[in-house]
């Protein structure tokens, strides 16, 4: 047989059992990692299937005896483990335990027992599985879907700025020929006034296609918000946190939270609040990208703000907040060399469709604080400000390096 | 300058179709502009065209099979790509593939015009 050379599974485990029956057995028990046991406390007799062996990281040979499988048992789970030998409840009884093997590898078991109710002559008779491998499966998974959704939505903020990028540039390029073109009819002798006219009429067309590509971009963000779900702010904080958690590690970024527990739920689009936290988090990694000579230490905070009302902030050690702050949140002003300048813009523009408020603040020590704050039920929701095209002209984007999309 | 050499552009988007031809005019320019690749390849101007301003992402057909299309009729003209994807990549492989410049939208008239004096004299070395 094929499986009669494999660790773990022996001629002496399929001897246990008699012909055919036993050969599966010991073959079902080896494949599933499992070991049959009972156990009478009165007269600690003991006995196990052969798998046992391998489980407890023994020899084939060596027959565990009930002190064997109890020091292997984890130092930390030891205590509950005795708890439960004491007191082995009624039924069929199923929890799981960390052993800890000679050769300082975890083990983690799930262990199924049924006990006779009788205390003076009890027997235990159950199964333990390994399901080391099981559970770190199932980690990789948890893991790998927690990536795949962060990949998800940075790659949506990218994929949004690419082709709002794309958007803007077009109208951008004709306006910039459009006034090169007038000034070149202006400058030509005789002047040619007809033609200048018509280009600058082009150019204030195109500025006001520009603008209205940002107007439709702001109503994208703030039109679903009416029909809010329940929601409980921590828990969207916690969500984008773990999305994020990779990242920050990976940047040495250590993240503290601080997460009130008198939050009342509210009422708000989840996706969006998720985006807004997401991007006022990877913001503040971005501002400490360059920090050496201090902590990169992130703090998120929730707290009721007044009887009706959740605020969040989100505190970096970052290079802080650049002057004038008040022009952070305007379209396109960006500090990053890579930035688009509309995370911040889209983010308030959030939080004011919800019927809140978006701030920032510089920190007394190094860095800065942002921080929103919104209105458990808003049964009127504050629109978001109409898009001013002539706070878009004033603000060209800025490129240097440090806080903002 | 080389006046009157004759350039056509292609684009899909309506701002740079109606601004770029006045300012190559400006220029001294002889100009036709067309919404597609296939607008440009159906029009009588493919022979007389000296310099091509191309945008990458056309919708329809797209840069690379125009050119093997011109390409299939003898016809090698100087093309200088225009995109709104600041993409260094593609532009160093539309260099590599033979392109005489790639600007990115919104370029200078400046760098405009340094390109077109390139296309004109690879053109007349062709």
């Amino acid at each position: 047989m094929v499986f009669a050379d494999s660790p773990g599974y022996s001629a002496a485990s399929a001897a246990e059992h008699s012909g055919n029956a036993g050969v599966a057995c010991a073959l079902g028990q080896w494949l599933s990692a499992t070991a049959a046991f009972t156990w009478q406390p009165a007269s600690n007799d003991f006995s196990a299937s052969a798998q046992l062996s391998e489980i407890l990281g023994l020899k084939s040979s060596e027959r565990p005896k009930f002190t064997t499988l109890l020091s292997r048992v984890h130092p930390e789970d030891v205590a509950a483990f005795r708890a439960r030998l004491a007191h082995p409840g009624a039924g069929d009884i199923t929890y799981e335990l960390r052993l800890l093997l000679p050769d300082r590898t975890i083990r983690l078991v799930r262990v199924v027992w049924r006990a006779t109710s009788d205390a003076a002559d009890r027997e235990i008779q159950g199964a333990i599985q390994d399901v080391t491998q099981l559970r770190e499966c199932e980690a990789a998974l948890a893991q790998a879907r927690s990536d795949l959704a962060y990949a998800a939505r940075v790659m949506s903020l990218g994929a949004l700025s690419a082709s709002i990028a794309h958007e803007i540039k077009q109208p951008l390029s004709g306006i910039i020929t459009n006034a090169g073109t007038c000034l070149r009819m202006l400058a030509a002798d005789p002047p040619d006034f007809a033609g200048a006219r018509e280009t600058a009429r082009r150019t204030l067309r195109d500025g006001n296609r520009a603008s209205a590509v940002i107007t439709r971009l702001r109503a994208l963000f703030t039109q679903k918000t009416v029909s809010g779900e329940r929601v409980d702010l921590n828990e969207v904080a916690q969500e984008a946190i773990t999305l994020a958690l990779g990242d920050l590690h990976h940047r040495q970024i250590t993240v503290r939270t601080q997460l009130s527990e008198e939050l009342a739920p509210l009422r708000a689009d989840r996706i969006q609040l998720h985006q807004v936290i997401l991007n006022l988090i990877l913001n503040a990694a971005d501002a400490m990208a360059d920090i050496e000579d201090h902590p990169r230490q992130l703090l998120i905070c929730t707290q009721p703000a007044g009887p009706d009302r959740v605020q969040l902030s989100v505190v970096d050690t970052g290079t802080g907040l650049p002057a004038p702050e008040t022009r952070l949140f305007e379209p396109f002003y960006t500090t990053k060399s890579d930035g688009m300048g509309i995370g911040l813009s889209i983010s308030r523009a959030i939080i004011e469709s919800h019927g809140g408020r978006l701030w920032a603040s510089a920190n007394q020590g190094p860095g800065a604080t942002f921080c929103f704050c919104i209105p458990c039920n808003p049964r009127n929701p504050v629109p978001a400000p109409a898009f001013d095209p002539a706070l878009a002209n004033s603000t060209a984007p800025a490129r240097a390096g440090a806080a903002l999309w | 300058m080389i006046s009157c050499a004759f350039v056509s552009v292609v684009d899909d988007d309506e701002s740079v179709r109606e601004s770029l031809p006045d300012l190559l005019r400006a220029l001294g320019y002889a100009v036709r502009v067309y919404s597609s690749a296939e607008d440009f390849l159906d029009s009588e101007q493919v022979q007389n065209t000296q310099c091509l301003i191309l945008d990458v992402l056309l919708h329809g057909m797209r840069g690379p099979e125009l050119i093997r299309r011109l390409a299939a009729r003898s016809v090698a003209v100087p093309i200088i790509y225009i995109t709104a994807h600041a993409d260094e990549e593609l532009r160093a492989r539309l260099l590599r593939e033979g392109a005489v410049a790639c600007l990115f939208k919104p370029f200078s008239d400046t760098a405009l015009i340094t390109a077109l004096h390139s296309a004109i004299q690879v053109g007349g070395l062709n």
